[in-house]
């Protein structure tokens, strides 16, 4: 089969490698009908996160048609149709059982490299490097799925790919977001990014019963998309914008109460601030560029609260504790707990409620997938999200791979 | 003696000494300390299963290979001691030793020896309810004396012989929770290179995931 393989950093290639097969009783195999390309994954690209290997498979936003289950899989049969959530469960230890599901014991065959950098290890991903698990991803043509009688949400509706493929990850991770903000009726909540997960947290906010949403980037069109449905925005790179003083005079003076990171480690700053974090990594004595969050922790109100989707990796510099502590504010953050929010969020769409592909901007091939994710990491060509048919045949040209955008 | 908080109604009993070693009058002692040859390990995880399923689980010596790692067979050779035999990576037979077992209490302790000289090696598990009622708690603490066998272990198996033991009791517990061990291998992936074959044995994916119920020899652990 045809699968996107990570190469090294910056590096990325479509290759051909073998077909996935069933290794356990509770796996299943998944032939891919639609796949994303996700804003972490550019963390991937650009070498920050850590135990990649040459060759891996990329890819943890991805649904298809069930081809075969292992023998201890009951729920699922050949044929069905299931979105897959990037996070690995085994729905029985006591993680799960607290519905932690992010944070499974039983899933992570490479457990050992997590509790080296983290303690204790949180549950397995799709595509996300060996301290993650190491199971190969979905930007493929094909997939294993281990733990299949918990992950998998079957689709049984008629509803198109796109209106529920980003249950798999950004629509979920957003709602977890607005979820741990403690959005009370009547909040305003300011969010930094207006990439997908950033735009999910925005629609989420406002199911949740903000009364106000902020949303911060630089990016035209993505904050086109943010205003779209209902945020105010903020340009930070406009001329004598500051973000603090913009979150003020929105707010009556005294800060959002809840604040989301939709982020993470790669936040781009263009001050002595940001070159500060840029020789500090260089240096390997930072892993992560918190720009976000410590602007984040400055801006909340006192006693509010900051919720973090955006992912961090390892350690962190110059964050503004004192002012966390100062202020009394509560921090929420993690994985996002899939399972807990799939079923509830497919409802809302098929009510009509929200309409995730609103955020799609690219129509691409599995071979048009390594220019793409240079082409996004750059932030050309207007990229808010790109979905892969990895079926669809061919290359664009390298120029310009949206052209071979099919209409949905 | 008399305590000042006269109140703690949901407080569970407490222990005043516990298996391991790690409980000693109601204070935690650590694990003893790697001397004079002889290394030591102590770890623990907490299991969703009560502690007769686990205690036979662990009791069942002739399915060891199911969960433990380079394990290629044990045999029973009488009503307490066994015959277990270590494999290399292309599964030949490498090791061989004989455990007995010295304590065996059903739902609580198994303790064990080697015999016979090299490998020396001794162990008890331990199974008790977790604090609060969340499942049961499993402590394995081992010894071994460095030898020729021991120096050689890490060599032959991929692993320092700590770490061999952390892992199994973790293939234990995903066995006893969900009857199957997480595993990679093998699967589908691009050119590895030089780095991606040097990593993979950096991480320990070198060594062969315990075969858990896929072997078809499998223990029945689904209740």
């Amino acid at each position: 089969m045809k699968a996107v393989c990570w190469m090294g950093k910056s590096k990325i290639e479509t290759q051909v490698v073998n077909d996935p097969q069933l290794l356990n009783p509770h796996d299943a195999i998944l032939k891919i009908t639609s796949t994303a390309i996700c804003g972490s994954d550019l963390h991937l690209y650009d070498g920050f996160i850590p135990t990649m290997e040459a060759g891996d498979v990329l890819g943890h936003e991805f649904m298809g048609i069930v081809e075969e289950v292992g023998p201890a899989v009951d729920n699922l049969k050949r044929g069905d149709r299931v979105v897959v959530p990037f996070t690995i469960a085994c729905g029985n230890c006591l993680f799960c059982k607290k519905k932690l599901w992010s944070l499974c014991d039983n899933t992570n065959p490479n457990a050992h490299l997590a509790e080296t950098a983290y303690g204790y290890s949180g549950s397995a991903l799709f595509g996300y490097s060996h301290m993650m698990g190491g199971y190969a991803g979905g930007q493929a043509q094909y997939v294993r799925v281990p733990f299949a009688n918990v992950g998998p949400l079957k689709i049984e509706s008629d509803l198109p790919d796109e209106k529920v493929l980003f249950l798999s990850d950004v629509f979920p991770t957003g709602f977890m977001a607005a979820e741990n903000a403690q959005i009370q009726e009547g909040d305003t909540v300011a969010v930094w990014g207006a990439g997908p997960v950033g735009l999910f947290s925005v629609a989420s906010a406002y199911m949740l019963g903000a009364a106000r949403v902020i949303c911060i980037d630089r990016i035209p069109e993505r904050l086109a998309l943010a205003r779209s449905i209902g945020a105010i925005t903020v340009a930070y790179e406009d001329e004598d914008v500051s973000v603090l003083t913009a979150l003020r005079d929105l707010t009556g003076g005294i800060g959002p109460d809840g604040c989301i990171d939709a982020v993470g480690l790669e936040a781009h700053m263009g001050d002595a601030q940001g070159l500060y974090d840029s020789v500090k990594t260089a240096l390997m004595m930072e892993t992560d560029r918190p720009g976000v969050l410590r602007q984040a922790i400055q801006a909340v109100r006192k006693g509010g609260t900051l919720s973090i989707p955006g992912v961090y990796g390892g350690l962190l510099d110059k964050v503004p504790f004192g002012a966390a502590f100062g202020k009394g504010i509560t921090m929420k953050m993690g994985q996002t707990h899939m399972q807990k929010y799939m079923k509830p969020l497919l409802e809302r769409i098929e009510k009509g409620q929200i309409d995730p592909s609103f955020i799609i901007s690219h129509r691409i091939t599995l071979d048009d997938a390594p220019g793409m994710y240079e082409i996004w990491r750059d932030k050309k060509e207007n990229v808010t999200k790109i979905v892969i048919d990895p079926w669809a045949e061919g290359a664009a040209t390298n120029e310009e791979p949206a052209k071979v955008a099919r209409t949905a | 003696m008399k305590s000042p908080l006269t109140e703690m109604p949901k407080a569970d009993v407490l222990p005043i000494q516990s298996g391991a070693a790690a409980l000693l009058e109601g204070h935690y002692a650590p694990p003893p300390a790697d001397e004079d040859g002889k290394l030591w390990v102590r770890t623990s995880t907490i299991i969703q299963a009560h502690p007769r399923k686990l205690y036979e689980m662990w009791r069942d010596v002739e399915a060891a290979p199911t969960w433990h790692e380079r394990i290629l067979e044990v045999v029973r050779t009488g009503p307490s001691t066994s015959h277990w035999v270590l494999k290399d990576e292309p599964g030949e037979k490498i090791l061989e030793w004989d455990f007995e077992i010295l304590a065996d209490e059903p739902e609580k302790r198994i303790a064990w020896r080697s015999l016979y000289g090299e490998p020396e090696s001794a162990g008890e598990v331990i199974f008790e309810p977790a604090p609060g009622n969340r499942g049961t708690m499993v402590t394995v603490l081992e010894q071994f004396r460095m030898g020729k066998f021991s120096r050689a272990w890490k060599a032959l198996t991929g692993r320092d012989p700590k770490q061999s033991v952390i892992e199994n009791l973790r293939h234990f517990k995903a066995m006893a929770e969900t009857g199957e061990i997480p595993r990679i291998e093998p699967q589908p992936h691009g050119e590895r290179g030089a780095s991606g074959d040097m990593k993979r044995s950096v991480y320990g994916e070198k060594i062969t995931t315990p075969p858990g119920t896929v072997s078809g020899r499998g223990i029945a652990v689904n209740e």
